[in-house]
């Protein structure tokens, strides 16, 4: 079937081609068998099966919602001690549809990484539900790295509560997919709330990224930060949309977004729509956006001290994203994500 | 005050016979005959006739937009009311609103041209400039005339350029526009013509109506430069709520094109106006825009940099108040190489009104080398108001620089405190401040303008603080 | 009576920052006061709260000028009463000149209008005597102005609104040797004897070329010390460190 998932929060004209993205010739699979490959790593956290997730604030859309909710073949609730947490799924020949939950309570400082890798060449899909509150002070890091194959479909949506005086640090590291369409939802209900969103995406060949932020500041004081790094080479194509929504009363708020995109080819598109929503007067609100190839000086520089063409490009692309990179304390996982934007960029 | 004789001969055109029967037919949505009647009464060429026609059937296809706001304030059935010609032409000064009249004294505009704003009377105090100004034109070569006049008398040339920089199937409110239209602009500068002066609509005789449908078509031909100033910052009130005009300027090879206006409809209004400019080849076009007024507005005046090393620059300010949605911005499509575009848009926010900033950068693949910057900035007097910015990003080649940004929030205390260290009341610092925030724009405008701008302003910002 | 200013045992705080912790001070017409102390002492505060920043808050005490209370003025009418203050970071105000600003703050603060001309050419002086560019006149008030013009613009201020004190802060920081003379000079011009002058800094220069009646040393919130221009030479060579005892 063909599907249009991921809407904007506010509609603009259709022949801006940012109100949605439509997907043609899907399948979504339905009674799917339980995921066999995950594996939990945790010691003193609490880990259950009953999540007690229903209806998403935005999310994907009706239909991939459902479908979640239906087949959902993985559930995984966590509420976390002090400690970090790491989940991996491996899809191989025999397990190549997850339909997935997480859970995620966390009222002490905690870290939880939620890792999608693909020992497969076969197509497969992913459509995953992450809900994360933090409480009582707490902070929590939340960091989602997708290493699916490049012939899978990939849907994210992800939720992140933040109550008062607490902070949650959500990183997207999205570097597979065909086509990878990712939906995040925070809401900084709480009074000096803090909500970091950092986010990373390599596209090449003819994938598609779409990425859709909303961030809902009510809580006095609080303050959202989103950084937004990406690559496209080939003919990939992506969309972003990021919007910041300063809600009525949450004065002394701050948000702020920065978007960047290089592109490597000529026949990479990129759209954004970075928005600015605001109904409170006493608000900080700013975001920016850029796009661009490589600077030549850059180039020419690292160049010149002997190193070639390919090379050169990668250090930069890397470079980029290394202030997000350099966020994320598990040191092999940062050498695994590394890996394999080395590898993607031929 | 003496009429002249070129305002008779516009009078003769809107006399006609069966007064009494066209009014007693009362007929729902717009119909084909409603547009044949207009036609008649315009003396339309058959080629006019037909576009109308085919706008019409347009008008009927396509859908109300699916985004922006809120557009129930207009009744769409009743739209053959709204082209009645004739239908105001029975106001008088007490018709108009009170508290437009005072807007009129606290602006310090003159009788004659209130009442030309009122939509009551021709401008009448002007036509002694109008003709001095106008001989010197005619000897450049310049032709400014009314619209119906150019379609009467340069056939060929508006044939040429009419409803083809904004097509009819642009949307619902073109179409209409384009079957209903009546009055309006027509400026020519011919090759390598430089006019010195801005030339100001309102020093055209137009006809009693107040143009809601009025069509805007300005040519600058090959290394040729106008500035064109439309309208004035007093309201324009209008007894029927819709405004639908247009506005087409081709600004060929070389040429300059500045376009300025301050739109201040009477908060009535649904003022839903479509403006574009097919920028050539080294030519720049230049658009300085006051939002101000009307109940609703949806205003995205366009660039088309069509030729290589076509730039266009945008700076616009939107004054949103209470009970006003103004939905406003810019677009540009950059479809050359080496083409630039500066944006710097501007909104401030009220008293519950609100102000949405949409705007579209598209550099096409062919656009190598394109240089694009876009700065927006909204300010928040209060929080019963809303700010919105909403702009899309479309990038489809790699060489290009591009970036974009964006900041809302409140005026500062540190200002408002120094300022009030010197003597300022805390509503005047404030004044001073948002007045320092539309100074952009201001500068950009003649001094009569910029004076009457920043009077606009004194005047919205009046009770709305402390 | 000669009191101009009086300031009786002011508490006042930043939010929930408790900065000035009952504060005393009294300067008399004709008279130049120095207030100096280490950083985060409250100088700057006290500047502040006097001219009612809704940014700090009283708590207790008396602002008293010219024998009125002016605790719950507002800020303009402060300013009205013959209270400027020179600031520290002057704020950039784009759409008005320079001297349009002045005509309007000077119409506002004498409450009667202003001959255009004669202004003009007074302000024309006073920047000739400050070394200022006279094109600043006409550029937006403060707008790209360099650290040295913004101050020398509050210095011209202060000489065309002659109020009855002038509470100079931190004029000195982040000017040269000649920006420093300029400023010393702008302020010997407008000293005389029913005015007063309130210099606020932590460092020295600007004391060089002015005399100074009374030096006080502020301190965690209050006055520690109030002497004569020996106190400036102490700090000079020795520091803060025995006054914060």
């Amino acid at each position: 079937m063909n599907i249009k998932v991921n809407e904007t929060p506010v509609r603009t004209s259709r022949n801006f081609l940012i109100n949605n993205i439509k997907i043609d010739n899907l399948e979504l699979p339905k009674n799917v068998s339980k995921f066999e490959n995950v594996d939990i790593s945790s010691d003193k956290s609490i880990v259950s099966e009953n999540t007690n997730i229903s209806n998403l604030v935005y999310g994907n859309g009706d239909l991939l919602e459902e479908n979640n909710l239906k087949y959902c073949n993985s559930k995984i609730q966590l509420e976390t001690a002090k400690e970090d947490v790491k989940i991996v799924y491996n899809f191989d020949d025999k397990n190549i549809s997850l339909i997935n939950q997480i859970e995620i309570k966390a009222d002490k400082d905690s870290t939880v990484y939620v890792i999608y890798n693909t020992k497969t060449e076969k197509n497969v899909f992913h459509n995953g539900i992450i809900k994360s509150v933090a409480k009582n002070g707490a902070k929590l890091n939340v960091v989602v790295v997708n290493f699916l194959n490049e012939q899978s479909y990939n849907f994210d949506s992800f939720e992140a509560i933040v109550e008062e005086d607490s902070k949650i640090n959500f990183f997207v590291i999205d570097l597979g997919g065909k086509t990878s369409v990712v939906n995040y939802y925070s809401n900084l209900i709480g009074e000096k709330a803090i909500n970091n969103v950092r986010g990373i995406y390599l596209g090449k060949d003819e994938e598609k990224k779409d990425l859709n932020i909303i961030s809902h500041l009510n809580g006095k004081k609080s303050v959202v930060d989103i950084d937004i790094q990406g690559c496209l080479d080939d003919k990939s194509k992506k969309n972003f949309k990021g919007t910041i929504d300063f809600k009525n009363g949450c004065s002394g708020a701050k948000g702020s977004e920065n978007e960047f995109c290089l592109l490597l080819s000529e026949n990479a598109k990129s759209i954004a729509l970075p928005m600015l929503l605001c109904t409170e007067d006493d608000v900080e609100g700013n975001h920016s956006t850029a796009c661009g190839k490589v600077e030549n000086d850059s180039l020419f520089y690292i160049m010149s001290r002997g190193i070639e063409y390919k090379e050169a490009i990668k250090l930069i692309v890397k470079s980029n994203f290394n202030k997000i990179l350099d966020e994320i304390k598990d040191e092999e996982l940062r050498n695994q994500i590394i890996e394999k934007i080395d590898s993607r960029l031929k | 005050m003496s009429k002249t004789k070129v305002d008779d001969i516009n009078r003769n055109i809107y006399d006609f016979k069966n007064e009494d029967n066209y009014d007693i037919k009362l007929q729902k949505g717009l119909t084909k005959e409603v547009v044949l009647e207009i036609s008649k009464l315009k003396n339309d060429p058959d080629w006019m006739r037909d576009i109308r026609l085919k706008a019409l059937e347009m008008y009927n296809k396509l859908e109300l937009p699916t985004w922006g706001p809120d557009l129930s304030g207009l009744d769409m059935s009743d739209i053959s009311t709204y082209v009645k010609p004739k239908s105001k032409l029975n106001s008088s000064w007490e018709d108009v609103p009170e508290e437009i009249r005072d807007t009129f004294d606290k602006l310090g505009i003159p009788e004659a041209e209130k009442t030309s704003l009122a939509g009551v009377g021709a401008q009448y105090d002007s036509e002694v400039v109008y003709h001095s100004m106008k001989e010197d034109l005619l000897k450049q070569g310049v032709i400014y005339t009314d619209m119906e006049s150019a379609v009467r008398d340069y056939p060929e040339i508006v044939k040429e350029h009419f409803m083809k920089c904004v097509p009819i199937s642009d949307h619902k409110f073109v179409a209409l526009h384009a079957a209903v239209w009546s009055g309006g602009s027509f400026v020519y500068v011919p090759k390598g013509v430089k006019v010195d002066i801005p030339l100001q609509s309102y020093f055209r005789l137009n006809s009693p109506e107040s143009g809601q449908f009025e069509h805007t078509l300005i040519i600058v031909e090959e290394g040729a430069s106008l500035h064109f100033i439309e309208g004035c910052s007093a309201p324009k009130y209008n007894k029927v709520n819709l405004h639908a005009g247009c506005v087409e300027l081709y600004v060929k090879d070389d040429a300059y094109l500045r376009y300025s206006t301050i739109e201040n409809w009477s908060k009535n209004m649904m003022n839903l106006n479509t403006k574009k400019a097919i920028v050539g080849k080294n030519a720049q076009m230049d658009w300085v825009t006051g939002s101000f007024g009307s109940k609703v507005s949806m205003l995205y005046p366009m660039s088309f940099l069509n030729g290589e090393n076509a730039k266009t620059e945008y700076t616009g300010i939107t004054f949103s108040g209470g009970g006003q949605n103004l939905d406003t911005g810019f677009k540009v499509i950059h479809n050359a190489p080496n083409t630039t575009s500066l944006i710097n848009s501007k909104s401030i926010s009220k008293d519950g009104g609100s102000c949405t900033y949409r705007s579209l950068v598209r550099i096409m693949d062919n656009a190598k080398n394109s240089k694009c910057s876009v700065s927006c900035e909204s300010l928040m007097l209060d929080n019963i108001s809303r700010s919105d910015t909403i702009p899309v990003n479309d990038i489809r080649t790699d060489e290009v620089t591009f970036s974009h940004e964006a900041t809302i929030g409140k005026i500062s205390d540190k200002e408002i405190f120094y300022l009030m260290s010197r003597g300022l009341s805390e509503e005047d610092a404030k004044a001073m401040i948002v007045r320092g925030f539309a100074y952009p724009i201001s500068k950009e405008l003649p001094v009569e303008y910029a004076v009457e701008m920043n009077n606009l302003i004194n005047l919205e910002l009046e009770g709305s603080i402390g | 009576m000669s009191k101009l200013l009086e300031i009786k045992d002011l508490y006042a705080n930043a939010g929930e920052k408790e900065i000035l912790k009952g504060l005393n001070l009294t300067i008399n017409k004709g008279e130049v006061h120095v207030i100096m102390g280490p950083n985060g002492a409250g100088k700057s505060t006290l500047a502040n709260v006097i001219l009612n920043n809704a940014e700090y808050q009283k708590i207790s005490g008396e602002i008293i000028l010219d024998g009125e209370n002016i605790n719950n003025l507002t800020t303009d009418k402060i300013a009205k009463k013959g209270v400027f203050m020179s600031f520290q970071s002057p704020e950039e105000i784009p759409g008005i000149s320079t001297v349009n600003f002045l005509k309007e703050a000077k119409k506002n603060i004498d409450g009667k209008p202003i001959k255009v001309f004669a202004f003009k050419d007074d302000v024309k002086k006073y920047m000739e005597e400050l070394n200022m560019n006279p094109k600043l006149a006409d550029r937006n008030l403060n707008v790209g102005f360099s650290g040295g013009e913004k101050k020398k613009n509050e210095i011209l201020q202060l000489l065309v609104l002659n109020p009855k004190i002038a509470i100079l802060d931190e004029t000195d920081s982040g000017l040269d040797v000649d920006a420093v003379k300029t400023v010393s000079k702008g302020i010997d011009m407008y000293k005389n004897d029913e005015n007063a002058v309130l210099v606020i800094t932590h460092n020295m220069r600007i004391l060089e070329n002015l005399k100074v009646d009374f030096v006080h040393v502020l301190v965690d919130g209050k006055i520690v010390t109030t002497g004569g221009e020996e106190i400036i030479k102490d700090i000079e060579e020795n520091g803060f460190s025995k006054y914060k005892k």
